[in-house]
């Protein structure tokens, strides 16, 4: 066994349920000073319930913390981030309507002026703040809501480090980053344990915790299972306590010949998108291909999916459904013609995330359900248990919030809206993102299944790994244009497409 | 795929959620023992329930149909003032023709307007829909003023042709018939028909439901007009159980409203916790508390501070249970 460093944290018996479900049974886990502890599992393991409850975003059902070696009991997150526990989330953590300054000493104000705040002065310390972190591309003014979303993570890590906390929880937030972006994280983390803190990286990305972490510790259906010191690392093992079966070989698509079809299925033509992000750009979508598309944030990827489904101003050019001659110029339009959107920031919109698993995936299905003017339960019921059977969403019921399912589950209920109502041509920005390698398999799976069905599918995403694996052909977008296209390959790797990405 | 096991445990305690599904009908029966017992059970008495029932079907037609509205996410907060504007031109219309017949068609055309005037402003304007309903609220009750000018009642007796009168039985009759008839016909659009689904996304996240291809514009003039189809009813009971109308009608059904939605267990910030029962129980309980503590002898100013106290407190406590957020932000 490795030499540890002093024992920060320790949980004994750690149990949380929500309802009728276990997300964490009975836990012991230490956290040790001067390292870096990965927290791998699939989703709905306990990784983020069992930090979540050291930080004091919840509390524990039963069992007992120790920070420091004394008694753990935050009731909040400010008494966790008081005690020394400072967490980045997996989702959104910075407040709507304010400026970046004024997110990064929300409630210390106080520090620039009893009576009057001094913004200039707090504008001034806040842009150290973040070149402490190495971001030095915001400006302390700017609204909040003017930043992507890359830039307000980055704001957030940056505020959570001024905290100074004694051990960081980093949740999932480096598959919302770029390349750079997961730099500045990996710099932040190695100082932190440099300065004999602790550090607890979660995240899905195996080859990521595999590189950055000192010990990894493995959670399975809210169970521990081990824990592994650097030099036992062995991604096949790993993947085996993950899933509880072996899991060896590659998930993504075999084949490497399958001709692409002639037949056009849509077609963007000379597209200028209203935010400015997507220029003069022109592409053809055809039956049964995968076409993905890929580039550095900001290259206007996310804006093409949105203009594809009608959900963004297009200034300039058309979306065109070619089987029926018509512009895709708003959602209810697309899904008349069989398009479905799966969007990259599912809690935000894809998912009314106090509602129902049922209703969720029955919200965009509404026209294929409905019996004259009714809504008939019976019918509700075989549609929703159809998609939740075929997708394997782990939940107690259908009735349960969907605000309680992990990420991956939460990709499932979104993936089962557009499933139900069987598009024909499928947008998925970024669909394994924060999803674990076992629903990654599955709807890698699911993917390869729809386009066998001659469905087509646009996958835009920002795993190069995904794109090479899954597409027939990629597009790589810079600057809000083509920069390369590139066809299924064996042949074809990461620096091919990097030449055109940079 | 794989069937994933589901790793779960036999429910120890209560659900919590039976709880507060139950929390408004308990806090209906604590109302009328608490006001039973204060006023040596005169709240039960024979007379005030007869007087209660009448203000009941008032609020709960209005109530019912604010659970579309409110459900959708928007907080309207001019329920008042178009309960007052329609029910002023009706019996206008009414005493003017001397056909009821004609009064009932001006209240439902007035209400249907103005519903759509409010459906307008919150499809296209992208401005928060409960400041126009303030403004609203206000500019409805001084175009009444102006319509009615020296006058501060109107009253039916005054009709170009008798008007006719309803005993007590009978005006019971016909409201118990129009209030069952207008909650069933919601229970189904809110429950077995798309419209309620799909406000209640609208309510629970605009983003997701445009995205699912549910349409702002369609979904908003639908609710503000099942809305106004709740408003035009209560306007035309009042009307003929009353056969008055004033400036002052409907004055504080905007806050009876509000209130009797809360005290039914559904947020005011709309959603899927959004339930036509809602406004029936929630109507019940407000009249309750009303008329306990108007038989309390308490002034008019005092019932209204127990009331804003009641409101809060019920605010506070369901914000503690798991429904989250209860009021629009």
């Amino acid at each position: 066994m490795a030499q540890r460093g002093e024992l920060i944290l320790e949980t004994r018996k750690l149990t949380k349920h929500f309802g009728p479900t276990v997300a964490l049974n009975a836990v012991d886990f230490k956290i040790y000073r001067g390292q870096i502890t990965g927290l791998i599992g699939e989703n709905g393991s306990g990784k983020s319930t069992i930090t979540s409850i050291a930080a004091g975003m919840q509390p524990p059902t039963s069992g007992e913390m120790f920070f420091k070696g004394q008694p753990h009991k935050p009731s909040s997150m400010i008494e966790g981030i008081e005690c020394g526990i400072g967490m980045i989330v997996q989702e959104q953590g910075t407040v709507p309507g304010i400026t970046v300054a004024e997110n990064i000493f929300l409630g210390e104000e106080k520090k620039f002026g009893k009576v009057l705040i001094s913004r200039r002065k707090m504008q001034a310390e806040a842009k150290k703040v973040l070149e402490n972190i190495g971001l030095t591309n915001v400006d302390p003014a700017a609204p909040i809501e003017s930043l992507n979303m890359q830039d307000r993570k980055l704001v957030e890590i940056a505020k959570t480090v001024y905290m100074k906390p004694e051990m960081l929880v980093v949740d999932e937030t480096t598959t919302a980053l770029s390349q750079s972006g997961r730099e500045i994280i990996y710099d932040i983390m190695k100082r932190m344990r440099d300065d004999n803190k602790a550090v607890v990286f979660i995240s899905h990305d195996l080859e990521e915790l595999m590189e950055i972490c000192d010990t990894l510790t493995v959670l399975r259906d809210g169970n521990f299972i081990a824990t592994l010191d650097k030099e036992d690392f062995d991604e096949d093992l790993i993947k085996k306590y993950m899933v509880g079966r072996e899991m060896t070989g590659d998930y993504y698509r075999s084949d490497f010949d399958t001709p692409i079809s002639d037949e056009v299925v849509l077609k963007v033509d000379d597209v200028t998108t209203g935010e400015g992000m997507l220029m003069n750009f022109s592409m053809e979508l055809h039956k049964g291909e995968i076409l993905g598309i890929g580039g550095l944030s900001h290259c206007g990827m996310h804006e093409l999916g949105k203009a594809c489904f009608g959900e963004t101003p297009v200034l300039r050019g058309t979306v065109t459904h070619v089987a029926s001659g018509e512009k895709i110029t708003n959602a209810l339009n697309a899904m008349k013609h069989g398009l479905g959107y799966v969007s990259k920031d599912r809690d935000k919109e894809a998912l009314v995330l106090t509602e129902s698993i049922a209703d969720n995936i029955i919200s965009a299905g509404y026209d294929k359900l409905v019996k004259g003017p009714f809504l008939l339960p019976s019918d509700t019921k075989k549609y929703v248990s159809k998609q939740v059977k075929d997708l394997s969403i782990k939940c107690a019921s259908v009735k349960q919030d969907v605000q309680y399912l992990s990420g991956g589950n939460k990709q499932k209920v979104v993936f089962g809206k557009w499933m139900g109502r069987g598009c024909d041509i499928l947008i998925l920005d970024c669909p394994t993102r924060g999803v674990d390698i076992g629903v990654k398999a599955a709807m890698y799976a699911l993917i390869n299944e729809m386009r066998l069905a001659g469905k087509s599918i646009i996958m835009i995403s920002e795993e190069m790994a995904e794109l090479i694996g899954m597409c027939d052909r990629l597009l790589i977008l810079k600057d809000g244009q083509q920069s390369g296209e590139f066809f299924r390959s064996r042949d074809l790797n990461e620096n091919d497409i990097i030449e055109v990405m940079i | 795929m794989s069937e994933a096991a589901v790793k779960t445990k036999k429910p120890s305690k209560v659900n919590a959620r039976l709880i507060g599904d139950l929390a408004p009908y308990l806090g209906l029966v604590l109302v009328v023992i608490v006001f039973g017992f204060l006023t040596n059970w005169n709240l039960v008495s024979g007379t005030n329930l007869q007087a209660m029932s009448s203000n009941v079907i008032t609020t709960a037609m209005c109530t019912i149909g604010a659970v579309f509205v409110f459900g959708a996410g928007y907080f309207d907060m001019a329920i008042g003032g178009s309960l007052c504007f329609a029910a002023v031109l009706g019996a206008m219309a009414t005493i003017s023709s001397g056909s009821l017949f004609i009064g009932a068609i001006a209240i439902l055309a007035v209400s249907l307007v103005l519903a759509c005037i409010k459906a307008t402003l919150a499809s296209f304007v992208n401005v928060p829909f409960f400041i126009f309903t303030i403004i609203l609220g206000s500019i409805f009750s001084a175009i009444v003023l102006v319509i009615m000018g020296n006058e501060t009642t109107l009253l039916l007796k005054n009709a170009a042709k008798p008007i006719p009168e309803f005993s007590f039985g009978q005006m019971s009759t016909i409201s118990i018939i129009c209030l069952v008839i207008f909650f069933i016909i919601c229970v189904i659009l809110f429950q077995f028909t798309p419209i309620g689904p799909k406000a209640k996304n609208m309510g629970g996240n605009v983003f997701a439901a445009k995205q699912s291809g549910i349409s702002k514009t369609k979904t908003t003039f639908t609710v503000f007009i099942i809305g106004a189809i709740g408003i035009a009813l209560a306007a035309f009971l009042l009307m003929i159980r009353t056969r008055t109308i004033g400036n002052t009608t409907g004055g504080s059904l905007g806050n009876d409203v509000m209130v009797a939605l809360v005290l039914g267990g559904m947020p005011l910030s709309g959603g899927p916790r959004s339930k036509i029962s809602a406004g029936l129980v929630g109507a019940v309980t407000i009249t309750v508390l009303n008329s306990g503590l108007t038989m309390m002898g308490l002034s008019t100013g005092e019932v209204q501070i127990i009331r804003g106290i009641v409101f809060i407190i019920v605010v506070l406590v369901s914000s503690l249970s798991y429904r989250g957020k209860l009021l629009p932000r």
